[in-house]
């Protein structure tokens, strides 16, 4: 810091001097930073002129397809003269304003190509602007869409040792630009996602194929090395353009950067993809060329909103017509603004995973300690007063397939019954012998169990409240938790789950939905410094393992069942799984929006019949 | 002067050097991206294996920091997973001028991520400097000439509030305030959080309109504590002997305060806020996050906590860089401001 | 009267000399006059006693039972501050909460301060090369931004450190971890300002005589060039206990802090502001936490700029 020292006359004038250079040199400073500070709004602002361009385009497009519906033979002159006509010539006809639907979004997706994301954000957009091989209704059971029909045995589509299945496409089907969709396109799906080349998210299902072939334009015919009972839940979730890609894949020997992942211009569904502004919005436009017919709104807008907060308060402004996932503290706001909250299972359940491996507490691998957890919880009051009642306490990760089907009738649900949870562990020796409320075990050691879980505030909520449940029945539960990435990490990357340093793991999960099919539990997938990729962070257990793997070949579905129904009964005699929670989808549905269903698998799957009235 | 310069640029690049390796090993070391691929369920040990090995994550750091540096098409890697390396890789590294792919928008570009969201920061940022350097030299000048009466001590009291306040306080609270209590009450409101309002697009009025919250929560708390810094310097330069000639002189208090002190007085706010200037591009992680602005704060929050190294690292030295710069920058402006101070 | 007068005169030289104020003394009495500066400490005072002193009437146990039938519960006569989202008495977790705001507060100021006046000690009396690196070692730590380096510390660490148990109340690990690494980002300034002043320092005459009677530079450091800088040492670690508790609360926000079970101020807040219903309709839920806050950092940022004031006179308030 400076300081000016000297007060004669002769130093007063040098400073003055000094100070209109200062001032003019300031003077300068300030003009250069109002000019790039305008430079920089103006270039800002720039920017962004032309989506307004593409509104222009499309609203013309529109009135056009409004004018060939009707079958008025005159010639487009202008806009405004066109719309001036139809009004008058108006009979029974509604008028011409666009129908635009918007969805409030809180993340925006990662990628356009399902194989490339597994985001739901992203993979629900599907039924939208592309198709599926079959989709899903809301009983989650599968209709075709590409195909005539879904493949089984009876109709002679499953072979009869079930490797071979033949699907026959429909002769109708085409690209929104016109190509016809053919069996080729199946081939070229199967071969990308296979490829070393391209870094997707996941192979499942396909790497249990041993080859797909296109016997004609219409057929195509999957083999697989041994029977594979889960087909039907994840085969072809989504067919590529391979007109659109194969160029791609060909210059660049890798489909991860086309341009189509990110804008999928080119789609198979009742919208049409438009743009994407990054962190903005995403824009879908009726697809003229739908085979299927045209859908009832004429836009739909996908907005990106940055939290809960004000994906609420869009709706309840009437800002956006559809959300997602409301915090449950925000549903009776919701409700009282008009908005609509519908539940939809989609197989997911949050339940507590239970360590039973070698390397957990001996708390966690007695059998009968988990089976006083059991007891101890009033999961009922759990889920009527953190959720608010609008989930119940699921008894398997089953109990969401097909209605329940899949469940042991045998199974008794587990009661809060604190005083038999106390009572099951005084006959089994866990004594609070020195009286701090902890029981300890035979040799003295203390009850401690550590839970943990991801950082959401539900679920720290919800171990704040059953560490207190169980403080009462003489269990101390030791809470932690972490960021998701560092939970579900592998063991490679130290994540505790995978270590086996967590007694308790809470999250939420499902099988392999709509099928059944699980793979945690087999032993085969302990981690291990040899196979840190291992997902079974639980505990082999060699019955439940013969079960399981049994399941899978078994194609034979009354057969099937029987073996999975045994698989919960074993689970919940054993505790091996907890339910807390179960987490259905939970979508909010603004006034403006009619004729809305959901489905678990594909929430879309209407999306046709979707409808607006103000 | 030009041998400072090139000094100091000389300086800065082993500590540009520095700082990529240590917040590259962090980065590196927490978490693991590919276990969050899963989306809503947990990755399979087939893919999770087949993704780390294609991203490039299973080898060991320093590998994987050589890599990010200067590329791999210069080695071969293992492409389909049989353990012998088969291919060149197709990355050109930093020092080429390539940031790296996202690991979390894969197929994307790190450095089109980050092109995209900077533009939005810089427009919130620039004019919130502009906006508390006028109000930090107004309120404070007003402050120091009135020093000790009610107003004063009225500024004083609530500009100790003001930066004694968390930002997302502020935030909220003007939020709750100008929104929607503001909307309760029938009055002109302010609308709550994003860039623009979808239906009406990306007007400049749109934009103009949403940039008023953010700014004023950002602005009020730095307003706060620089004008308590330009009172103090203004205080001092008044007490300064010259300022006594002058008034002594005759000249008019309004020539004596804009003809002397301020410029005096102001000086030192042109360091500091140069100074600013980089951390701004940090983006306020926290205003934008409360005001859903589609800013890099933001863009850095949401790829920390999925491990995305690229683009995390490409924000890093980015704000890395422009500090270096504009370091250098402010010390040859306040050289060249005033004349007195050489540097050899 | 001439006698008189000239005796009273001749009086009054014989009388001894009161003895001169020591440099504390100075000091106390200057800040005594700094009225905002009084206000601030007694305010922090009685903040201490709140979250301390609160221990006697409401049990810890009490702040973490929870009761899911009363949650969310505007301010009664029970509950003065009303519940929370799992039925928690709001009122006793900010004063649980409140000793570990201050506590993070104080340890993280600590190490920032120890971190940083033995950086800028040894780069400054040493000078020449490990001057050169310490201070671009600075340099590089300075170049990013805190908030960023926080995030990504946070990140490194999180989960390492395991819970703990101290005095039979059992802490998140994190507590630590904010600690340490709010420590680690925020000794730089400090850094800067000591060596500086150990620069000038180094070269006075009282420093030359030590060196020539053979006293060893370890003595010299912290028996005689310290303490004639503990003025902005002070005023630093005061200022910096206020940057820890908003820097604990930032972090906190963006869900990267202390983890639950342990309460802070800012965690309290994080949780606040996660959802439109309590923004708007729960308004104790974030309000007293931040008033808290508030309040606790306004009464530190007065009692330093009192302290700068009394400690060091040439500066102008």
């Amino acid at each position: 810091m400076v300081i000016f020292a000297g007060a004669s006359p002769a130093t007063y004038n040098a400073r003055k001097d000094m100070e209109e250079i200062v001032s003019r040199k300031i003077a300068k400073t300030l003009s250069i930073l109002v000019v790039l500070a305008m430079l920089a709004v103006s270039l800002a602002a720039c920017g962004t002129a032309e989506p307004e361009v593409v509104v222009e385009t499309v609203v013309e497009t529109v009135i056009e397809t409004v004018e060939v519906e009707k079958e008025v033979e005159k010639t487009v002159v202008e806009t405004v003269e066109v719309e001036k006509e139809v009004e008058k010539v108006v009979t029974a006809t509604p008028a011409p304003t666009n129908k635009i639907a918007t969805f409030a979004w809180t993340q925006e997706p990662d990628s356009m190509n399902w194989v490339y994301s597994n985001m739901w954000f992203s993979s629900i957009l599907q039924q939208i602007f592309h198709c599926w091989a079959w989709e899903f209704d809301s009983d989650n059971a599968a209709f075709p869409r590409l195909l005539t029909e879904i493949p089984s045995m009876a109709n002679g589509g499953v072979s009869e040792d079930g490797t071979v299945v033949t699907m026959n496409l429909r002769d109708d089907i085409v690209w929104s630009d016109g190509t016809p969709i053919t069996a080729d396109d199946f081939v070229f799906t199967y071969e990308m996602i296979m490829d070393p080349n391209n870094t997707v998210v996941s192979q499942y299902p396909y790497d249990a194929l041993s080859g797909v072939e296109a016997t004609d334009e219409r057929t195509v015919v999957m083999t697989f090395a041994e029977p594979f009972a889960a087909w039907e839940a994840w085969f072809w979730r989504g067919v590529m353009p391979k007109h659109i890609l194969e160029p791609v894949y060909e210059a660049e020997g890798s489909i991860d950067e086309a341009e189509w992942n990110l804008a999928p211009t080119v789609g198979c569904g009742p919208y049409d993809f438009v743009e994407w502004e990054s962190g903005s919005y995403m824009r879908f436009v009726k697809n003229p060329n739908y085979w299927l017919g045209q859908p009832n709104i004429d836009e739909i807008y996908l907005q990106f909103v940055p939290d809960d907060a004000s994906q609420t308060a869009a709706l309840i402004a009437g800002d956006a017509d559809l959300g997602t996932f409301p915090p449950i503290s925000d549903v009776p706001i919701l409700e009282a603004g008009g908005v609509e909250v519908m539940v939809q299972s989609s197989g997911y359940a949050e339940g507590w995973f239970f360590n039973f491996r070698d390397m957990a507490s001996p708390g966690a691998q007695d059998v009968v300690v988990r089976q006083a957890i059991a007891m101890a919880l009033d999961r009922e009051a759990i889920n009527s007063d953190l959720l608010l009642g609008l989930t119940h306490a699921p008894e398997t990760l089953w109990d969401p397939l097909a209605g329940g089907m899949y469940v042991s009738p045998d199974i008794v649900p587990w009661s809060y019954d604190p005083e038999g949870a106390k009572a099951l562990l005084e006959d089994n020796g866990y004594v609070d012998s020195d009286n701090d409320g902890i029981r300890e075990d035979k040799d003295g050691n203390p009850l401690t169990l550590t839970h943990g879980t991801t950082i959401r505030e539900i679920r720290q909520d919800n171990q704040a409240v059953t560490q207190q449940m169980l403080r009462e029945i003489g269990i101390d539960m030791q809470i932690q938790s972490w960021d998701a990435d560092l939970f579900f990490g592998s063991w490679a990357d130290g994540s505790p789950a995978a270590l086996g340093d967590v007694d308790i793991m809470e999250w939420s999960d499902s099988t392999a939905f709509p099928d059944p099919d699980h793979y945690y539990w087999l032993c085969s997938e302990l981690p291990s410094d040899e196979y840190p990729w291992g997902a079974n962070y639980f505990g082999c257990d060699e019955y439940l393992d013969g079960l399981f793997q049994e399941q899978l070949g078994m194609l034979d579905p009354d057969a099937r069942t029987e073996v999975i129904r045994e698989i919960t009964k074993h689970m919940h005699e054993n505790v091996y799984w907890l339910g807390i929670w179960d987490d259905p989808d939970m979508w909010i549905v603004g006034p403006r929006l009619t004729n809305v269903s959901f489905s678990g698998v594909t929430p879309f799957y209407t999306i046709m019949e979707w409808d607006i009235v103000e | 002067m030009s041998r400072y310069v090139i000094r100091r640029l000389l300086q800065a690049i082993p500590l540009l050097f520095i700082i990529s390796l240590v917040l590259f090993v962090l980065m590196r070391a927490s978490g693991d991206p590919v276990a969050t691929m899963g989306g809503r369920r947990v990755m399979r040990p087939e893919d999770r294996q087949r993704l780390a090995r294609q991203l490039g994550l299973d080898k060991p750091i320093y590998t994987q920091y050589l890599y990010w540096l200067i590329g791999n098409d210069w080695a071969t890697i293992d492409t389909d997973g049989d353990g012998e390396p088969d291919m060149p890789g197709d990355r050109r590294g930093v020092l080429r001028g390539e940031l790296g792919k996202s690991l979390v928008s894969r197929g994307k570009e790190a450095w089109d991520i980050i092109w995209e969201r900077l533009p939005n920061t810089l427009l919130l940022m620039i004019p919130a400097e502009i906006v508390i350097i006028l109000f930090s030299l107004i309120v404070g000048i007003f402050s120091a000439l009135r020093q000790y009466t009610l107003a004063d001590n009225v500024i004083t009291a609530i500009s100790f509030i003001g930066y004694s306040m968390p930002i997302f306080f502020v935030a909220l609270i003007s939020m709750y305030l100008f929104s929607v209590k503001f909307k309760e009450w029938g009055l002109p409101f302010l609308p709550t959080v994003g860039m623009f309002d979808p239906k009406l697009g990306k007007t400049p009025s749109q934009v103009a309109l949403h940039m008023v919250l953010p700014i004023f929560s950002m602005a009020s708390i730095s307003i706060a504590g620089y004008s308590r810094y330009v009172r103090s310097q203004m205080l001092e330069t008044i007490s300064q002997d010259y300022i006594r000639t002058a008034r002594a002189k005759g000249l008019s208090e309004r020539a004596v305060i804009s003809g002397h002190a301020l410029k005096n007085a102001s000086l030192p706010l042109v360091t500091i806020i140069g100074l600013d200037i980089p951390l701004l591009l940090g983006g306020a992680i926290v205003t934008e996050t409360i005001f859903a602005w589609p800013g890099m704060g933001r863009l850095f929050v949401d790829h920390v906590s999925r491990g995305d190294t690229p683009v995390v690292m490409g924000i890093l030295m980015i704000i890395a860089l422009a500090v270096v710069i504009f370091q250098l920058l402010t010390d040859i402006l306040y050289a060249w401001l005033d004349p007195r101070i050489r540097y050899e | 009267m001439e006698i008189a007068e000239s005796n009273s005169i001749t009086n009054m030289q014989f009388e001894p000399e009161t003895k001169p104020l020591t440099f504390r003394e100075l000091s106390w009495r200057r800040f005594r006059r700094h009225k905002m500066a009084m206000a601030g400490a007694v305010m922090l005072a009685l903040l201490v006693v709140y979250c301390f002193g609160g221990t006697l009437f409401l049990t810890e146990e009490y702040a973490n039972f929870t009761d899911t039938k009363i949650i969310l519960q505007p301010p009664s006569a029970e509950h003065p501050f009303g519940t929370d989202t799992v039925g928690r008495d709001i009122l006793a977790r900010t004063i649980y909460g409140g000793q570990i705001s201050l506590l993070i507060g104080i340890s993280a100021a600590m190490v920032g301060v120890l971190i940083g006046v033995l950086i800028g000690a040894l780069a400054g009396y040493y000078g020449g090369l490990v001057d050169g690196i310490l201070m671009r070692f600075t340099e590089a730590m300075f170049t990013i931004p805190q908030l960023f380096l926080l995030l990504v510390m946070a990140k490194y660490f999180a989960g390492k450190i395991p819970n703990v148990q101290v005095m039979g109340r059992s802490f998140s690990g994190s507590v630590i971890l904010i600690v340490v690494i709010i420590g680690l980002t925020s000794w730089m300034y400090l850094a800067r300002i000591v060596r500086a002043d150990f620069l000038s320092l180094k070269e006075r005459e009282f420093i030359v005589a030590a060196n020539t009677i053979g006293t060893r530079n370890r003595a010299i450091i912290i028996r005689h060039i310290l303490p004639n800088t503990m003025a902005p040492i002070i005023v630093a670690a005061t200022l910096g206990v206020a940057n820890a508790i908003l820097s604990e609360a930032y972090i906190s926000f963006l869900g990267l802090g202390v983890q639950a079970p342990t309460a802070t101020w800012g965690n309290m807040l994080q949780v606040a502001s996660s959802g439109f219903h309590k923004i708007q309709n729960a308004p104790w839920f974030w309000f007293f936490p931040g008033m808290f806050i508030v309040l606790t950092v306004l009464s530190i940022n007065f009692l330093g700029d009192g302290l700068r004031d009394a400690l060091d006179p040439t500066t102008v308030t």
